[in-house]
């Protein structure tokens, strides 16, 4: 299954709804770099709200994710772990997902823009693309 | 001493050597440019290929002393075709017809008497003559790639200063193990030169990240650090990306940036400057 990838601006969305198999995560995370490269994404939000369970793997794929965005110049935020997926991530061991994380959508977008405008490339006038 | 080739140099050799020349203008020079002073080139080779076959005797085995005149002239005639980028085979073959030209006036002279003796001995000559041939060739092509190879490593690591403080290092291409140690040599030197605050790093022009890539960027980057320079990486690719993560190398407190105005963008930042439009700067 593919994970629709939303855009905003120079921001990117994406909702994780379902347990990824082997070949949806590879999927996923190839659609994802090629678009960050292809807009010159400044953020990208992962949603994780639909997850009830993150195992390790899972966690693993987001956190890579994060880093291969990273590599690309965005900022990324992970938004929506429950409460109970925290607990069980904390129990498997801190540092598991690395990236920084929000409670919802909103605060996710709301903190990805402040990251953004501290950017240099952004605070740049003049170099707009007309 | 060989009578049978005293006697073809005294009688035949304007006529070979015609021949030869004749030969060589019907084939090899057709696709290459034909100096003048290639033909006396010839003729000098010609003529101490011919000393070289009389003052043997039959039966003597031959080695080609790199002292002797004819080992001289043959290696100048080469190089000069090396370095035109002659094919090699031709080169050879230019050899070989010559030897086919003595052989036959060889049997043509002497009609009655057996010169078998004298074909090996012209044969043993000549095998000699090639294996020399083939080695000076591929010997100054060697050393052609070898100063080319150092000259593109010269070339194609430069440490350009893009504003007081910024420096930018693009890489272009493959990066081994010894271009690696170089570009980091020359970036710490021009960061301790230029007191940079800040290195631009571009990889747009690497075509594969893999580990050992990796590793070496990242000591670069270790050592610009302990430099005091803070790095911007800018220009990876989205496969690049995902080959670094996927190896599980984290570039930790490196700015990285999708382009290189990005970079340079965030780059200016961090030493506080801007660009800005000509009126805001002038003085009102």
């Amino acid at each position: 299954m593919r994970i629709p990838i939303l855009q905003l601006d120079r921001i990117l969305l994406v909702s994780i709804q379902v347990d990824l198999t082997d070949n949806d995560a590879m999927q996923f995370q190839s659609d994802l770099v090629e678009r960050v490269a292809a807009i010159e994404a400044l953020g990208v939000a992962i949603d994780i709200t639909a997850l009830d369970v993150v195992d390790s793997y899972m966690a693993r794929v987001i956190n890579d994710t994060a880093n291969m965005v990273r590599l690309l110049g965005a900022e990324v935020v992970i938004c929506g772990i429950q409460p109970f997926v925290a607990l069980t991530l904390i129990e498997m061991g801190r540092g598991l997902l690395g990236a920084d994380c929000a409670f919802n959508l909103g605060q996710a977008l709301e903190m990805l823009k402040g990251r953004i405008a501290k950017r240099g490339d952004t605070r740049f006038v003049g170099d707009e693309d007309v | 001493m060989n009578t049978a080739f005293q006697r073809l140099q005294r009688d035949r050799r304007g006529e070979l050597l015609a021949a030869w020349q004749q030969h060589l203008a019907a084939t090899f020079d057709r696709h290459h440019p034909h100096p003048p002073s290639l033909d006396v080139q010839r003729e000098v080779l010609f003529d101490a290929l011919l000393n070289t076959l009389t003052s043997g005797a039959p039966e003597d085995d031959f080695r080609l002393d790199p002292e002797t005149d004819l080992a001289r002239h043959l290696n100048r005639l080469i190089a000069e075709q090396a370095r035109q980028l002659a094919n090699p085979s031709d080169t050879i073959g230019a050899l070989l017809a010559l030897k086919q030209l003595v052989a036959r006036a060889l049997i043509d002279t002497n009609p009655q008497t057996p010169v078998i003796e004298d074909l090996l001995w012209l044969d043993r000559v000549f095998d000699g003559l090639s294996l020399f041939a083939f080695k000076s060739f591929v010997d100054i092509r060697e050393r052609l790639i070898a100063e080319q190879s150092l000259s593109l490593l010269e070339l194609s690591t430069p440490v350009l200063r893009v504003w007081s403080q910024v420096l930018l290092l693009p890489l272009v291409g493959v990066i081994d193990t010894q271009r690696a140690r170089q570009i980091t040599e020359r970036l710490l030197e021009a960061i301790a030169l230029h007191e940079a605050r800040v290195t631009i790093l571009d990889l747009t022009g690497v075509p594969v990240l893999d580990t050992s890539v990796a590793q070496h960027l990242m000591k670069t980057i270790d050592a610009a650090r302990l430099l005091g320079s803070r790095v911007v990486m800018t220009g990876i690719s989205p496969e690049g990306a995902q080959t670094l993560t996927k190896l599980g190398i984290r570039f930790a407190d490196v700015i990285s940036r999708a382009t290189l105005r990005a970079g340079l963008a965030e780059a200016l930042l961090l030493i506080d400057r801007r660009i800005a439009p000509i009126d805001e700067a002038r003085p009102s």
